[in-house]
């Protein structure tokens, strides 16, 4: 059946073309299933040519009416130890900041903004770099190394300067990255996911902790380490400023530490606190400026400053200028502002723990 | 003891392999004998093994071999299914490469296949459960822990969850401890109960054996004078249940189908049905708590809204 349409398509010996309709009328109705319409489709197509000794990969499982095959596929490879959790944890909420793909979700305008910070975090290199580019020692290149290049000053206030870093980089840094770190799983209930699995509260807290602290970290202390280098790279420095410089440097990398250290901790602390991650970010940057301007005014008023050791801003500059050996700006002895920083640690990792011992599996 | 609170109290439990209904009612200690099987809070006496190791030690060693699906949310709105049910894995301890593709298997397996790029904020109540389930899954767990895992679904939904939770028992091979509110879903997946009362193990047996231990009942509806006929029943002698038009008397000889029959015909009412009943979970559990002297009048007692299909916060 399938050849006769198409053999009585071709023109008669005559030559004359006659209609395709015409040509099914000559056809044998007998062998053609006129009422389906499949005569014309044949026309139309040709069907029946060339496709009979094709043959088609066809599902071998496959059976009619089944469009998804239910199965339970067991699996037999080895759970890595505990690092190999961890490691996950960390990489979860670090990764996230690179690429949205995979990891924990960070807010565009959030990546946006640690980009900036970090940009201008590293803004020193860039005159640095320029000052390199003029030659000789003119007014210039000395005006830009007194302003930009490494010495005390520079490197405490590449960490601890209150304008523009502990002003508006670092806590706001701090804030956004460290904001959701455990209000969110309180707030999704995806402590489950954790506290199911063989993760243990310590490890949850630490790898979060790590976290936020190498985020933070990232830009802090790489961008500190990263000017100070890069002043060696482009003045062509010698071992003379290397041996001057060092023991400052060494002593501003401790107090970007302990800034890093203490900010996370006070962070992570405000984070499990609530289920908000707005509350934690407003609530640290409340933290970082209000002890701030509460010790200020008292400061000016009295002129004391016992209080700034209320300030976890003012007790990490304080131990820096010890660290980097500028005079210090404090009445105050430096053990009280050592003492707070640890006061402000440990309340904070107390706080902390005790919020993380809280988060449930099963909600009761 | 959860504070002044004892939790559980004296629970001696040895469950077998396949499908098992943990029933009691609200703050009867459901979620604490979880919490003690993924050795997440130590027992202030006794001791306990689960797979072999120590509930009160080897806590991360159990919870490696089991799978836990929540009650309540608990995946992160922001994630992908596929990325929540990778990092699931992860957190078990599978490397990246082996979670992510044994995600693609289990969200296949609990038929999110199609939707396993989506935002799970975007997901109905059934997906969420059905992706909770899957994280559950992802490491092939030898006991599957599910807390109400048919919460807020509708009737679609849910028997395909009891159906996957069939296969994983049959297929799997592994064993299946559900909690529901819900008999007829533990009926239809678990074969065993252990029922939990004020924090002790009160039942813990097959669900054929303790209907058999139900006395033996005939269902009949009745037409045109179901007080009278109740009335009668009783004056024959006869032990009965009336629900309205139905009747359940139970059958204490093999005269007593006769006997109803009679009885009907004599004072002149219809029996449009008869036929022997057979009772359900939803039964054992209220006669269980009735003798227990539980004031539970049906299972819809236990429920809430987030049972029910409202909003579980």
């Amino acid at each position: 059946m399938n050849e006769q349409p198409r053999e009585g398509s071709s023109s008669g010996e005559g030559g004359i073309s006659e209609s395709p309709f015409a040509e099914v009328e000559a056809a044998d109705s007998s062998e053609m299933d006129l009422g389906s319409g499949q005569t014309r489709m044949e026309v139309a197509f040709g069907a029946g040519d060339g496709d009979e000794d094709a043959s088609a990969v066809v599902a071998q499982r496959a059976s009619l009416g089944i469009l998804f095959e239910q199965i339970y596929r067991p699996w037999d490879g080895e759970l890595g130890p505990r690092w190999v959790r961890n490691y996950a944890i960390f990489r979860h909420h670090v990764y996230g900041l690179f690429t949205s793909k995979g990891h924990r979700y960070y807010h565009p305008f959030v990546r946006l903004t640690i980009v900036v910070i970090m940009l201008a975090s590293l803004t020193p290199i860039a005159m640095i770099f320029l000052s390199s580019t003029i030659a000789g020692s003119g007014a210039g290149s000395d005006w830009l190394t007194r302003m930009w290049g490494v010495n005390r000053y520079n490197l405490w206030g590449q960490v601890l300067g209150y304008f523009p870093r502990n002003l508006c980089m670092w806590p706001v840094l701090t804030a956004l990255v460290v904001g959701g770190m455990i209000s969110d799983d309180r707030k999704n209930g995806t402590s489950a996911i954790y506290f199911s699995r063989p993760v243990t509260r310590i490890d949850y807290t630490a790898m979060k902790y790590l976290s936020a602290a190498v985020v933070l970290g990232f830009v802090i202390i790489f961008s500190y380490v990263l000017y100070y280098t890069t002043s060696i790279v482009f003045r062509g420095e010698g071992w003379a400023f290397l041996i001057d410089t060092l023991p400052i440097f060494l002593g501003g990398l401790i107090a970007g530490i302990l800034l890093v250290i203490t900010y996370t901790s006070i962070g992570m602390a405000l984070s499990s606190l609530s289920q908000s991650r707005f509350f934690a970010a407003v609530a640290f940057l409340a933290i970082i400026f209000g002890t701030k301007l509460v010790a200020l005014l008292v400061d000016v008023q009295f002129d004391t400053s016992i209080l700034y050791i209320f300030s976890p801003y003012d007790s990490l500059a304080h131990v820096g200028q010890w660290l980097v050996g500028i005079p210090l700006n404090y009445s105050h002895p430096l053990a009280f502002s050592i003492v707070s920083i640890l006061v402000f640690n440990a309340v904070s990792i107390g706080i902390l723990v005790n919020r993380v011992s809280s988060l449930e599996v099963t909600r009761e | 003891m959860y504070g002044p609170h004892m939790a559980l109290d004296d629970v001696n439990l040895d469950l077998p392999r396949g499908a098992i209904g943990i029933l009691g009612p609200n703050g009867a200690g459901k979620s604490t004998l979880f919490k003690c099987l993924l050795g997440l809070i130590t027992t202030t006496s006794g001791q306990g093994t689960v797979l072999g190791y120590d509930v009160r030690t080897q806590g991360d060693l159990i919870r490696a071999r089991i799978g836990y699906m929540p009650e309540y949310d608990s995946l992160d709105p922001d994630l992908n299914a596929i990325d929540q049910v990778r990092y699931s894995g992860e957190l078990s301890g599978m490397n990246p490469a082996a979670a992510m593709q044994r995600a693609h298997e289990v969200l296949e397996y609990v038929g999110l296949r199609d939707q396993r790029y989506r935002k799970i904020e975007t997901f109905s109540t059934g997906m969420k459960q059905a992706t909770k389930l899957a994280c559950a899954l992802v490491h092939d767990p030898e006991i599957l822990i599910c807390d109400e895992p048919t919460n807020g679904l509708d009737q679609r939904a849910r028997q395909f969850m009891l159906e996957t939770l069939q296969r994983t028992v049959k297929d799997g091979g592994g064993t299946v401890l559900m909690s529901s509110h819900v008999m007829d879903d533990v009926q239809e997946v678990c074969d065993q109960i252990v029922m939990i009362h004020k924090g002790r193990v009160v039942v813990n047996r097959s669900i054929v054996d303790l209907a058999q231990q139900i006395e033996r009942e005939v269902e009949a509806v009745i037409w045109g004078g179901a007080s009278k006929m109740e009335d009668a029943l009783l004056d024959d002698g006869l032990k009965v249940r009336r629900l309205g038009r139905v009747m359940r008397v139970t059958i204490e000889d093999e005269d007593t189908i006769q006997r109803i029959l009679t009885v009907a015909a004599e004072i002149g009412v219809q029996v449009r049905e008869l036929r022997e009943y057979e009772p359900d979970l939803e039964d054992i559990f209220l006669l269980i708590m009735e003798k227990l002297g539980s004031e539970v009048k049906g299972t819809a007692d236990l429920m809430t809204s987030a049972h029910t299909g409202g909003d579980s916060r």
